[in-house]
Order: C-alpha cells, then sequence, then structure tokens
C-alpha cells in the first residue's frame, strides 16, 4: 500500500486554514437571508464567497499531497506574543488610566519581544517618547486622549 | 484648453493661501519624517498620521494628506537608497542601484536625481489629471452598475496578477477581503451580519483598523524575526546636485519613466506598482552596456522614481472621476474624505469644485515642497536611519496604538488591530499576501451594491453583465488578465520578475 505523504506542509495549513475561515463564515451567517438572484437578500454574497473559498481551500489541501511545495517554516512566538500583549496593554488603560501609564507600558511589554532589548536604556526611552506624544496629540493637535486618571482624585 | 488653464487656476488661488501652503509643507516633512522609518510604508504612515488632519477643514485636511503620501512615497525612496531596505515594492527596483550609487558616494547624487526625476514626473502627472478628469468624469456618469461591478471585477483580477506568490492564493485573499467587508449591518435591508450582536463591528471592521494591523503592527513582527543588520552607508553623502553629465544620462529614463508610469497608474487594481519594474527593464534594454546595472547607473534610479512617483500621482484619476479606490492607500484617502463628509466620485468635481482642482494643484504643490525639503533634510533622515532598530519598534508601536485609538477613540479598535496583526502574520507565514485581501475589502461594499442593483434592474439575470459591451469587455479583460498569469511561460516571468 502506497503511503500518502504530505509534500507541501505551507499548503496544507494555508488550505486548512481557509476551510476553517469559511466554515466559520458560514455558521456566522447562517441566520441571514440568502434570497434568490431575482432578489438577492444580505446573505447572498457572503453565502457564494464561503462556498468559493471552501472550494479553494480543498484544491490547496489535495495538491499540498500531489506537488512538492514550501515546508512550513519557523514559526517563533517571542515577537508576535508581546507585541500583542503590549497592544493589549494600551487597549485596556487608554481609556481607564491614561497616556501617561499606557504609553510606558506598550514601550516595555514590546521590549520583551526582542533579545536585542537593554532595559535600562528602554526605561528612559519609554518616558521620553511619552513625554513627547502627550506633547505632540494633545498640546499640539488637541486630540481628546486622556492623560492620567485617578478616581476621585485627578483627571488630566 | 481654456478650460482646462481656468480650472488649474482655479486649484491655484485655492492651495496657494498661506494656509493651505503651510499643512501642504507640514504633511510633507511628518509624511517623510515617519516613512523614512524601515519597516514603515505609505499604507502605515498615513494612518498613524491620519487623526492629526481631523481638526482641520477639508480642503486643508486633503491637502495635507496628499503632502503626506508623497512624503511617505519619498522616505521610502530614501530608505532605498541609504540603507537597502525598500519602505514598499514600488521602492524595491531603487535599492538595486541606488544603494550601489551611494556605495560609490554617491548618495547625494541618487537621491537629488530621485528627486528631480520625481518633481518632473509629478508635474507631468497633475497636467494628465487636469486634463482627464473632465472626460473621464462624464464617462463615469454612463456607467451604470453593471459596468461598475465589472471594472470592479478587472481591478481585483489586475491585484491577484501583481501581487507575489501563488495566483490562487491570492484570489483567495482577494475573497477573503470581500468576505469581510460583508461584516455588519447590510445597507439595503439593517440586517446585521456576522456581527453576533457585538455592537463595535454593527457598522462593518473599519478599514483603518485593518490597514493598521495587517500593513503596522504586522510588518514589527516580521522584522523582529530578521537580524537587524542596517545597512546604513557610511560613506559621505556627497554633492546633492547631479552634475551636467549625471542630467543628461538621466533626462531620457526620466521621461520614458514618467510616461509609463502615468499610464500604469491609472489601470484600477494598483498599477502603479507595475511602474518601476517596466521602467527598469526597459532602461536595462535599451541602454548601450547593460551591464552597468545593478552596479550604480544614474538611469536605474532615475527611470523608476519618476515612474514611481507618476504612477502615485495618476492612481488619483479611477478615485476622483469614479468614486473607485484602486489600491489601498487610495481607501485610506476615501476613508479620509468620508470623515470629511465628501463622497468621493464624479459629482465632487461638479459640486465642490473649489475642493477639487485645489486637491490637484496641491499635488504638484507637494511634489515641489518634497524638492525644497528633503534635499537640504538629507542629514537628519541619515541620522533617523542610525537609531537602532530595538527602540524604533516600540516608538512605532506607541504611534500606531495612539493613531489607530484616535480615529475613533475607541479602546476596542486596538484590539481589533491586535487580531488583525496576528492574521496577517499568520498569513505571511502560510505564503498569503496582505494587498489583495486590503483591496477586495476595500471594493467590497460598492461592489455588492452595484452587482445586486445590477441583478434588480435585469430581474435575475446574469447575463446583463455579457449583454452589457463595457462590461462585458471588462470582464473578458479580467479573464485574460488571470488566465494569462497562470500559464507556465508567463508564470515563470513573472516570478522572475519579482526576484529581480
Amino acid at each position: 500500500m502506497a503511503r500518502v505523504r504530505v509534500q507541501a506542509p505551507q499548503d496544507l495549513v494555508a488550505g486548512a486554514s481557509l476551510l476553517a475561515v469559511a466554515a466559520f463564515a458560514l455558521w456566522a451567517s447562517a441566520d441571514v437571508p440568502v434570497g434568490h438572484l431575482r432578489s438577492p437578500g444580505p446573505g447572498m454574497l457572503p453565502r457564494v464567497l464561503n462556498t468559493v473559498i471552501a472550494v479553494g481551500g480543498a484544491i490547496l489541501v489535495v495538491v499540498s499531497f500531489l506537488r512538492p511545495g514550501e515546508s512550513l517554516g519557523r514559526w517563533p512566538w517571542r515577537g508576535p506574543t508581546f507585541i500583542v500583549l503590549a497592544t493589549l496593554t494600551f487597549a485596556l488603560t487608554i481609556r481607564s488610566v491614561g497616556l501617561a501609564v499606557a504609553g510606558p507600558l506598550v514601550v516595555l511589554i514590546s521590549g520583551a519581544a526582542s533579545p536585542e532589548t537593554r532595559w535600562r536604556e528602554l526605561v528612559v526611552f519609554a518616558v521620553a517618547i511619552t513625554l513627547f506624544c502627550v506633547g505632540l496629540f494633545r498640546l499640539l493637535l488637541h486630540l481628546p486622549i486622556p492623560i492620567l486618571k485617578i478616581p476621585g482624585v485627578l483627571t488630566v | 484648453m481654456s478650460e482646462l488653464v481656468s480650472h488649474l487656476a482655479l486649484g491655484f488661488s485655492v492651495a496657494f493661501s498661506l494656509h493651505n501652503l503651510g499643512l501642504a509643507f507640514a504633511g510633507c516633512l511628518v509624511g517623510t519624517l515617519v516613512g523614512v522609518l524601515p519597516g514603515v510604508g505609505p499604507i502605515a504612515t498615513i494612518t498613524m498620521l491620519l487623526p492629526i488632519t481631523f481638526s482641520l477643514e477639508p480642503v486643508g485636511a486633503l491637502i495635507m494628506l496628499a503632502g503626506i503620501y508623497y512624503g511617505a512615497q519619498y522616505g521610502g525612496s530614501t530608505t532605498a537608497i541609504l540603507v537597502n531596505i525598500p519602505g514598499e515594492v514600488t521602492s524595491v527596483v531603487t535599492t538595486l542601484d541606488g544603494h550601489q550609487m551611494a556605495k560609490q558616494g554617491r548618495a547625494g547624487v541618487a537621491l537629488g536625481i530621485a528627486a528631480i526625476g520625481s518633481f518632473f514626473a509629478g508635474c507631468f502627472a497633475t497636467l494628465v489629471i487636469a486634463a482627464l478628469a473632465v472626460p473621464l468624469t462624464k464617462v463615469a456618469l454612463l456607467f451604470g452598475p453593471a459596468e461598475y461591478a465589472a471594472l470592479m471585477t478587472a481591478g481585483l483580477a489586475f491585484a491577484v496578477v501583481l501581487a507575489r506568490g501563488s495566483i490562487l492564493k491570492s484570489i483567495m485573499m482577494v475573497l477573503v477581503g470581500l468576505l469581510l467587508s460583508t461584516v455588519g449591518r447590510d445597507l439595503e435591508t439593517g440586517v446585521e451580519r456576522m456581527t453576533f450582536g457585538y455592537n463595535a463591528v454593527a457598522d462593518g471592521v473599519d478599514f483603518a483598523v485593518l490597514a493598521m494591523g495587517l500593513f503596522g503592527f504586522a510588518e514589527v513582527m516580521r522584522n523582529l524575526e530578521v537580524e537587524q543588520a542596517r545597512d546604513v552607508v557610511h560613506k559621505a553623502i556627497g554633492r546633492l546636485l547631479p552634475t551636467r553629465a549625471d542630467f543628461r544620462q538621466a533626462a531620457g529614463p526620466v521621461v520614458r519613466g514618467t510616461l509609463l508610469g502615468a499610464v500604469l497608474g491609472i489601470l484600477p487594481g494598483n498599477g502603479a506598482v507595475l511602474g518601476p519594474f517596466a521602467s527598469y527593464t526597459l532602461e536595462k534594454k535599451i541602454a548601450r552596456d547593460p551591464k552597468r546595472f545593478g552596479r550604480g547607473a544614474i538611469e536605474g534610479v532615475a527611470g523608476p522614481e519618476a515612474a514611481n512617483n507618476a504612477g502615485a500621482q495618476t492612481s488619483f484619476i479611477p478615485l476622483l472621476t469614479l468614486g473607485i479606490p484602486p489600491n489601498a492607500v487610495m481607501a485610506l484617502m476615501v476613508g479620509a474624505m468620508t470623515i470629511h463628509g465628501i463622497a468621493p466620485g464624479p459629482l465632487v468635481m461638479t459640486r465642490n469644485a473649489p475642493l477639487f482642482w485645489g486637491l490637484i494643484v496641491s499635488m504638484w504643490l507637494g511634489n515641489l515642497m518634497l524638492l525644497v525639503i528633503n534635499l537640504p533634510l538629507i542629514g537628519v533622515w541619515v541620522r533617523l536611519l542610525k537609531v537602532p532598530y530595538r527602540l524604533l519598534y516600540p516608538a512605532i508601536l506607541i504611534f500606531c496604538c495612539i493613531g489607530i485609538y484616535s480615529v475613533n477613540n475607541q479602546s476596542s479598535d486596538v484590539i481589533f488591530t491586535a487580531a488583525f496583526a496576528l492574521f496577517g502574520y499568520a498569513a505571511s507565514k502560510l505564503g498569503f499576501e496582505s494587498a489583495p485581501l486590503l483591496l477586495g475589502y476595500v471594493l467590497g461594499r460598492l461592489l455588492e451594491e452595484n452587482l445586486r442593483r445590477a441583478l434588480a434592474i435585469s430581474r435575475g439575470d446574469l447575463a446583463i453583465f455579457l449583454h452589457r459591451p463595457v462590461s462585458a469587455w471588462l470582464l473578458f479583460t479580467a479573464l485574460v488578465v488571470v488566465v494569462v498569469a497562470v500559464l507556465p511561460t508567463i508564470r515563470t516571468r513573472r516570478e522572475e520578475v519579482f526576484v529581480e
């Protein structure tokens, strides 16, 4: 019996991801009326797109067993993880505490994303760039970004 | 002809107020400042700087944005020449000979001829826009829903062919982009689609959020992986002004590059990307000694840079006359216009003539500003380029966060951006390109609207797209373009072009 071997791991995962996207969108738009060609409903285009994306994904999966292609490559986790963490922290702190806290936090957390970071330098840089941003966006451009909020004490 | 002159005169009277001149200047300056940062392309630059135009009146805001756009473009060329890092696809070609020139101590001349060539291209392209705007707008008024839908399909087909990598994957990315654009409340029926009752996406995914995630944040993630050994030129920048001999060598390439770029830039689906490649190939073909290319030939900088700028400018044409953004940067412009209460399209020119012609003249002005600002400030850009990436990326990140938060003053936008960044990063690891997705997303709503209208007119008969000659012709072109790109011989040629 001939063994079935994956020849193009990258395409296999790519195709599977497309199938997942199509399945998710199909489920998410299941209750939207599709209508018919005469009077297309709001669900018509999503349904058509989902179907074609699923077919494309299936083709990629099938071909990945037949034709040699790229390997999956390296998937380093450190960069993306800390970049996302830093961004989420900014999102959670900007409104509740303000830029004076959110700014340094973004810089310091994102610093962990790179092995080249020098921490002392980064701390100074975090303070400096935050001051610069306050000056530029709040004082110069008058954007409504909260600077510092301590509930019951002060709001800038 | 006299009409053209009077239109331009109107434009000059708008753009030449002290206020607007100042805005054009400021836009070019900050645009270049951010655009020079390695790994920050025009899309990320414009998204980041979009909020600073919010407090301005519409004309001023658009003039400033156009300045930011040109600044970002030129910033990309500067990094291409000085550090061998192209800011975006269109300056890839500039790295070939530009960086070699810099290594030979002729960085100043390379930057100078790039600025002068771009200025010439900008002047010409401004005239092209002014001359074509009126007739094309009349054509646009004849377009029905079927023609619009067909034109956008053709644009997406071009985008697929122009993207790097597998055609099938590019098509899939366009479709995913279209799918993303259907998220949110349906305009016709008010039915919510794929929102899970979540309010933040009821109006759809914000374009700035998507663009910033895919092109700002994901780019940082990708850059962190590669060794950040930047090859900043240590040699002196040298004289800026090209010699007479340089000018003689560069004149032909600049003119040819301008023509190529201007024509390709009008194509829907980001034809402007082709300009620099086409110009470089042409110059290498007709050169007496093609071996000089890749070793610091001034023609290899002058031609592509002119093509780049001409294309960047004529790509405004589909947006201003048809209301169809041909690429992601123009889509950002749509976003900015909508924020200021202007719906881009054929009606802008008649209803808001001062704005329209003011914008066109300010494009020319932006090019002039680039020449004035950049040549004296090259020393500053060089110093900025020496800032190590370990400090640069936290700075980019904080600016991006503040920028994206300020667009709608929504924390949830920042969270979505992070999600799209992860998505874009994973997609690129799997061999998918983000550019086709973004264009699919940009055209999605317009395309759906016109498709549904066309079907309503024809009572559900799909043949309407073939019965109307213009639409049939456009769809045929789209089909031919994709089929040709899949043919084996062309496919290898296409790969070569992108490798070069």
